[in-house]
C-alpha cells in the first residue's frame, strides 16, 4: 500500500472567484463566502509498509520504523478478560493485571522495576480489561533492550508478590467505597446492568466480597492459563531497524513455550425489547443524569455502515440532531450525546442521553425521545446526509497521520478477526449509503417504543414525576457490606 | 459509553501537568531538535500585531491551527464572572456572513432583544416594587423576539462547515490565563481556516446569547454542583485569594451567568480580542510562504488596536494558615496549597524538580510513603500551574485517602514529606532522574501536530519566546540539592498555605 494515494472530496468545488471583497473591507456582506474557495488537491497519504510475522513460538509482530524521533514503543494485546473470571471473585482479572507488574518478576521485586525504569525515563505497564488483556513499554531508543527485557520478564515471570496483592486490592476497595461519589458514572454503571442484567460479564462490577475471595493463587493461575506466546500481539513502532528489532524480540522471548488454551465459554447477550422506567435516588443534586436506548450491535453486521451515518446525523458532535436541538436550541443541557453502538465481538448499546437541571428531566426525555423517533419516521435531509457522509470521508486522512495509528489499528481488527482492510471497507461502503438505507437501518435497529429510560437525580425535583412513561423501577445503590475479616 | 461530547470545556488543570514537564535537561539531542525546530519555523507579525507561528511538519497532509488569546477568567470583574468562557461558546455562533441569511434584519432584532432584556432587568431591579404584569408581558416580548431572530438564523453553520470540510478536533478551551481555538484539517483546507478564523474575530456575531447562558448554567451544574471535587477547587481558591481574580472558578458565580447580558458580552470581546492579544500557531504539513500571504489577505483586514492591561492587583502575602471544607457524602480527599510566584520567576525550575521528585510515578516521595508504605492514600501527589501560570499561582499537594482512612492522616503524612524537603538535601539520584525525565517528556510531546501547536503558542505568549520549551532546560538543569531544600524552607511555611478538604457527612458503608 505504500505511497498509495487518496485525494480528499472536493465539496466546495467552484469556479475561482477572487475574494477581493474579504480583503477590501471588514464589514462588507457576502453570500456563503466559504464557496468561493477553490481548494488545491490534497498531497498524498504515505501509508507505511507494517511488517507483520509470526515468531516459531506463535506470538504475532506488527511493526512499522518511524524515525521522526528517538523513540521506540510497543504495545501488546493479550487474549483474556474478565468476561473469563468467575463471578465469586469479579477482579481477578483486573488484580492479576496490575500485580503483574507491580508485584515484579522472579528475579526483580516490582519496586526494583520501579527504581529501574523511571531511572531511564522509560515505562512498560500491564492491564487486563473486560475481553482483552494489554501491555506496553516505552523508551528512548538507546534503552530498548532494558525496556524490552523487563517487558519479556513481566509478561513471562510475574512474581505475585503478596504486598503488592494487598495494595491492589486496597485500590479496588477503595474505588467500591467511591463508586457512588460521581453522578455519571452511577449513571453509565446501572445503565449497563439494565441492558446487559446485572449478572452478565459485560456490565457486573466488583464487591467487597468478591475482592475478598481472590487469592495469590487464583492470580498465579490466572496468569498461567493465559499468558502464552500464541495468544499474544505486539505492535512495534519507532526508531529501530526492523531486522534487528526481531532479532531482539526472539531473544528476549527466548524459551516461552507455546500451549493450547481451552478458553472458558461466554454467555451470549440476550436481550428482550422492552420499555422501562427506572430512577436512582440521589438527593444532594440539583441536575439529573438520564439515558435511554435498549441493546445495540455489531460491527459484523451489514448495517454497521449505514448505522455510522445515521450516528452522525443524530448523535454526531456539535452538528448532529440532539447537540443542535437538545442543546442549542432548547438550552437543556451542556452534555447530550446519543450512539447506536456496535462492538467488535459483542453487542454495544444503543443510548441517547444528557445532563440537565432536575426542574427539565421530563421534559428532556420527551425531548430526546422525539429525536429517535423522527428518524424511523421520516428520511433525513439531503443535507444531513452529506454532511455526515462527506466530513466523514473528508476527514478519512486523520485515520492516517500517525503510525503508531495505524499499525494498533492493524493490531486490533487481527485480535478481533477483522479484515486488515476494513477500514476502507466501510470508507467504500458509507459511500454507498442512500437516505433509504438510514431509515431501513433506523426502523430496523432502533425502538423508540421499547426503550429503557433511567435517570439518576432528585426526583421529587423534577418538572413531572417519572410515572407519566410508566412503573417506575427504583434502584438501591447502596454499596453491600464486607464480610468481616477473617480469623 | 463514554461518548458525551467535551466541548467548550473549562480547563481545571489536568494540561497543566502537561505543562509541568515541559522543561528538559541540556543534552546534546535537545539543542540538536531546537535547532532543527528553528529551521522548520516562520515568525512574522501583521501590521495589527497579530503574531503567526508557522511550523512545518510534513509527515501526513494534514494541518493543526491554534488560536491563543491572552484573556482568560483572571479578566473579569465581579458581575461578570463565567464571561470569558461564556464568550468562548459564542465564538461558534457565527459571522455578519455565517449564520445568517440576513444580518441586517437579524442585527435590529438582536437590539430589540437587548433592549427588552434591559427593561425585564431594570423591572426585576425593583424587588417587591416590581409591577409582576409588566414583567410578565416583558417576557412575553422577550421570547417573541428571541424566536423572530431565529428567521434569520442559519443554524450550527460555523460548525457545519468545518465538519463538512473534514475537519478533526474543532474545539476551545478558556483557562484562568486563556481561551484557545483549535482545529485540525486536512492540509488542502489552509484557506478555509484563514477565512473562517479571520471571520470570527473581525465579524463575530453573538447569537443565541440567552440559551447558551441556560447550556453554560448546565456545565455549572456538571462540572461544579454535582462533583464534589468540582465543588472542592471552587471553594478552595475563593479561600486562597481574597484579592486577587485567580481566586474565582472559571465557571463564574451562578448568579453572574444568570444575569451576564449579550451587550457586556460584546463588549468583553472588544476589549479582549484585539489583534494585538492573538497569537497563532500553524503546524503540519504547510507552506510557510502561502501561510503568509494568505495570512495578509484575511487577518489584515482586523483594525489593530493597543494590547489590553494586564491584571494590577496583587495578592497580599498570607497572615496565617486558611482553611476550608466541602461536607458532602462523597469520600475524603484533601487538597494543600502554598503560594509561590508565577512562570517567569528563577524558583520555577526548582518547583519542577520538586514536582518530579515529590510527585510523580512510583518512585516518587508521596507515593511511595502515602500509597506504597503507609498505605492510607490510593494516590498522592503534588504539581503547579494551577490556577495559572501568567501571575502567581499556587503549589498544590493532594492525596486520596485508602478507604477506611482519613484526609487528616493524609494531611499529616503529606507535611511529613514537606518537612523532610526543607530538612535534608534530595540526593543527586533524585535529581538527576527529574532532569532525565524532563528530557525524555518533551522528547514524547513533539510528535503531535497539535499538541506543538499548543506547546508553542503558551510558551511564547506566557514566557515571551515559543524557545523556551526547549531552553527551560538549563533552568532545570542548574538545579541544585540546595535550590531544592532553599525553595521548600521560603515557600512550604504554614503561614503561607491553604488546606481544603472533602468532609464525609453521611457513613456510607
Amino acid at each position: 500500500m505504500r505511497g498509495s494515494s487518496f485525494s480528499g472530496i472536493r465539496v466546495f468545488v467552484f469556479t475561482a472567484v477572487l475574494l477581493c471583497c474579504i480583503a477590501s473591507s471588514c464589514t462588507k456582506q457576502y453570500a456563503r463566502p466559504y464557496e468561493d474557495l477553490k481548494y488545491p488537491k490534497l498531497g498524498d497519504i504515505e501509508i507505511p509498509d507494517v511488517e507483520r510475522l509470526t515468531l516459531a513460538n506463535g506470538m504475532r509482530l506488527f511493526l512499522v520504523e518511524d524515525h521522526e524521533l528517538p523513540l521506540i514503543g510497543i504495545s501488546a494485546r493479550i487474549r483474556t478478560g474478565s468476561i473469563y473470571e468467575p463471578a465469586d471473585k469479579i477482579g481477578l482479572a483486573s488484580i492479576t493485571g496490575i500485580v503483574m507488574r507491580t508485584g515484579g518478576t522472579v528475579s526483580k521485586t516490582g519496586d526494583e522495576l520501579d527504581e529501574q525504569l523511571e531511572r531511564i525515563a522509560a515505562s512498560v505497564e500491564t492491564g487486563i480489561g473486560l475481553n482483552s488483556g494489554s501491555a506496553s513499554m516505552s523508551v528512548l531508543k538507546e534503552d530498548i533492550d532494558t525496556g524490552l527485557a523487563i517487558l519479556a520478564d513481566v509478561l513471562m515471570n510475574p512474581a505475585f508478590r503478596e504486598d503488592k496483592i494487598m495494595l491492589a486490592k486496597i485500590r479496588h476497595r477503595s474505588s467500591i467505597a467511591r463508586r457512588n461519589d460521581n453522578v455519571s458514572s452511577i449513571a453509565i454503571r446501572e445503565y449497563e446492568k439494565l441492558i446487559y442484567g446485572p449478572e452478565s460479564v459485560y456490565a457486573r462490577h466488583t464487591e467487597y466480597a468478591t475482592i475478598e475471595n481472590i487469592t495469590r493463587d487464583d492470580l498465579v493461575a490466572f496468569h498461567k492459563k493465559y499468558f502464552k506466546p500464541n495468544n499474544v500481539m505486539l505492535a512495534v513502532i519507532g526508531d529501530f531497524d526492523t531486522g534487528e528489532i526481531i532479532k531482539k524480540i526472539e531473544k528476549a522471548f527466548e524459551g516461552w513455550q507455546k500451549a493450547d488454551i481451552d478458553f472458558p465459554d461466554v454467555p451470549k447477550v440476550q436481550y428482550e425489547f422492552k420499555a422501562t422506567t427506572n430512577v436512582v435516588r440521589k438527593e444532594d443534586i440539583n441536575q439529573s443524569n438520564i439515558y435511554l436506548g435498549h441493546i445495540g450491535g455489531v460491527m459484523s453486521d451489514p448495517d454497521y455502515f449505514a448505522l455510522i451515518v445515521l450516528n452522525r446525523i443524530l448523535g454526531g458532535g456539535f452538528t448532529g440532531r440532539l447537540f443542535k436541538n437538545i442543546r442549542s436550541r432548547e438550552g437543556l443541557a451542556y452534555s447530550v450525546f446519543g450512539l447506536y453502538s456496535s462492538n467488535y465481538d459483542f453487542p454495544g448499546i444503543f443510548y441517547v442521553g444528557c445532563q440537565t437541571k432536575s426542574e427539565s428531566t421530563v421534559y428532556a426525555i420527551r425531548a430526546m425521545t422525539e429525536e429517535v423517533k423522527k428518524m424511523t419516521e421520516s428520511e433525513v435531509t439531503d443535507e444531513e446526509l452529506a454532511l455526515a457522509k462527506e466530513s466523514y470521508l473528508n476527514s478519512f486522512v486523520f485515520n492516517f497521520d500517525s503510525k503508531g495509528e495505524i499499525v494498533s489499528r492493524l493490531m486490533t481488527y487481527a485480535y478481533y478477526g477483522y479484515p486488515e482492510d476494513f477500514l476502507q471497507k466501510a470508507k467504500e461502503n458509507i459511500e454507498k449509503v442512500t437516505k433509504a438505507d438510514v431509515l431501513r437501518v433506523a426502523r430496523e435497529h432502533l425502538k423508540p417504543d421499547k426503550m429503557q429510560i433511567l435517570a439518576v437525580g432528585r426526583p421529587q425535583d423534577f418538572d413531572e414525576p417519572l410515572s407519566v412513561f410508566g412503573p417506575v423501577h427504583e434502584i438501591d445503590i447502596a454499596i453491600p457490606l464486607p464480610l468481616p475479616p477473617k480469623q | 459509553m463514554r461518548h458525551a461530547i467535551r466541548r467548550l470545556s473549562v480547563t481545571v488543570g489536568a494540561t497543566i501537568l502537561l505543562f509541568a514537564m515541559a522543561f528538559l535537561a541540556p543534552a546534546s539531542l535537545l539543542a540538536q531538535h531546537l535547532a532543527e525546530f528553528e529551521q522548520r519555523m516562520t515568525e512574522f507579525t501583521l501590521d495589527n500585531g497579530l503574531k503567526f507561528l508557522v511550523l512545518e511538519r510534513h509527515e501526513a497532509p494534514v494541518v493543526s491551527f491554534h488560536t491563543y488569546a491572552d484573556v482568560g477568567s483572571v479578566n473579569e470583574v465581579l458581575g461578570i464572572t463565567g464571561l470569558a468562557h461564556l464568550f468562548e461558546h459564542m465564538a461558534f455562533k457565527g459571522t455578519k456572513t455565517i449564520g445568517t441569511n440576513d444580518y441586517e434584519a437579524e442585527a435590529k432584532v438582536l437590539a430589540e432583544i437587548d433592549k427588552i432584556y434591559e427593561a425585564i432587568k431594570a423591572e426585576q431591579r425593583k424587588g417587591l416594587q416590581a409591577d409582576r404584569s409588566k414583567l410578565e408581558e416583558l417576557q412575553k416580548q422577550f421570547k417573541q423576539a428571541q424566536h423572530e431572530a431565529q428567521k434569520y438564523m442559519v443554524h450550527d453553520e460555523y460548525e457545519e462547515v468545518y465538519k463538512l470540510a473534514g475537519s478533526a478536533g474543532f474545539n476551545a478551551y478558556t483557562s484562568w490565563d486563556a481561551t484557545q481555538y483549535i482545529v485540525s484539517l486536512p492540509s488542502n483546507k489552509i484557506e478555509l481556516w484563514m477565512l473562517m478564523e479571520s471571520d470570527r474575530f473581525c465579524n463575530p456575531v453573538i447569537r443565541e446569547f440567552y440559551k447558551e447562558r441556560d447550556v453554560v448554567m448546565e456545565e455549572r451544574r456538571l462540572s461544579i454542583e454535582t462533583r464534589p471535587q468540582g465543588r472542592l477547587i471552587e471553594e478552595f481558591l475563593a479561600v486562597a485569594y481574597k484579592a486577587h481574580s485567580y481566586g474565582i472558578h472559571v465557571i463564574g458565580h451562578m448568579s453572574d451567568i444568570q444575569t451576564i447580558t449579550r451587550p457586556e458580552a460584546e463588549a468583553f470581546f472588544k476589549k479582549y480580542y484585539g489583534p494585538a492579544n492573538l497569537t497563532i500557531a500553524i503546524v503540519g504539513d504547510v507552506n510557510p510562504q502561502r501561510v503568509r500571504s494568505l495570512a495578509r489577505k484575511y487577518f489584515a483586514r482586523i483594525p489593530g488596536g493597543p494590547k489590553p492591561e494586564p491584571v494590577e492587583t496583587v495578592e497580599p502575602p498570607q497572615i496565617g494558615e486558611r482553611r476550608v471544607s466541602v461536607e458532602d457524602p462523597a469520600q475524603p480527599f484533601v487538597l494543600i496549597g502554598y503560594h509561590k510566584p508565577g512562570i517567569n520567576h528563577p524558583d520555577n525550575a526548582v518547583f519542577d524538580a520538586i514536582t518530579d521528585i515529590i510527585g510523580m510515578g512510583r518512585t516518587s516521595r508521596l507515593y511511595k510513603s502515602l500509597v506504597k508504605e503507609k498505605k492510607i492514600a490510593v494516590a498522592a501527589s503534588g504539581f503547579q500551574g494551577l490556577p495559572g501560570n501568567k501571575y502567581p499561582g499556587l503549589f498544590l499537594f493532594y492525596a486520596v485517602p485508602a478507604k477506611g482512612h482519613t484526609h487528616q492522616e493524609c494531611e499529616e503524612a503529606i507535611y511529613e514529606e514537606v518537612e523532610k524537603l526543607k530538612a535534608e538535601l534530595v540526593t543527586p539520584e533524585e535529581l538527576t532522574k527529574a532532569k532525565t525525565r524532563a528530557r525524555a517528556g518533551l522528547i514524547r510531546q513533539l510528535d503531535s501536530n497539535s499538541g506543538l501547536a499548543a506547546q508553542i503558542t503558551f510558551y511564547e505568549v506566557i514566557t515571551g519566546d515559543w524557545r523556551n520549551l526547549f531552553t527551560q532546560l538549563d533552568q532545570i538543569d542548574e538545579v541544585t540539592a540546595e535550590d531544592v531544600r532553599r525553595v521548600a524552607k521560603e515557600y512550604f511555611v504554614k503561614k503561607n498555605r491553604t488546606v481544603g478538604v472533602i468532609e464525609t457527612t453521611a457513613a456510607e458503608n
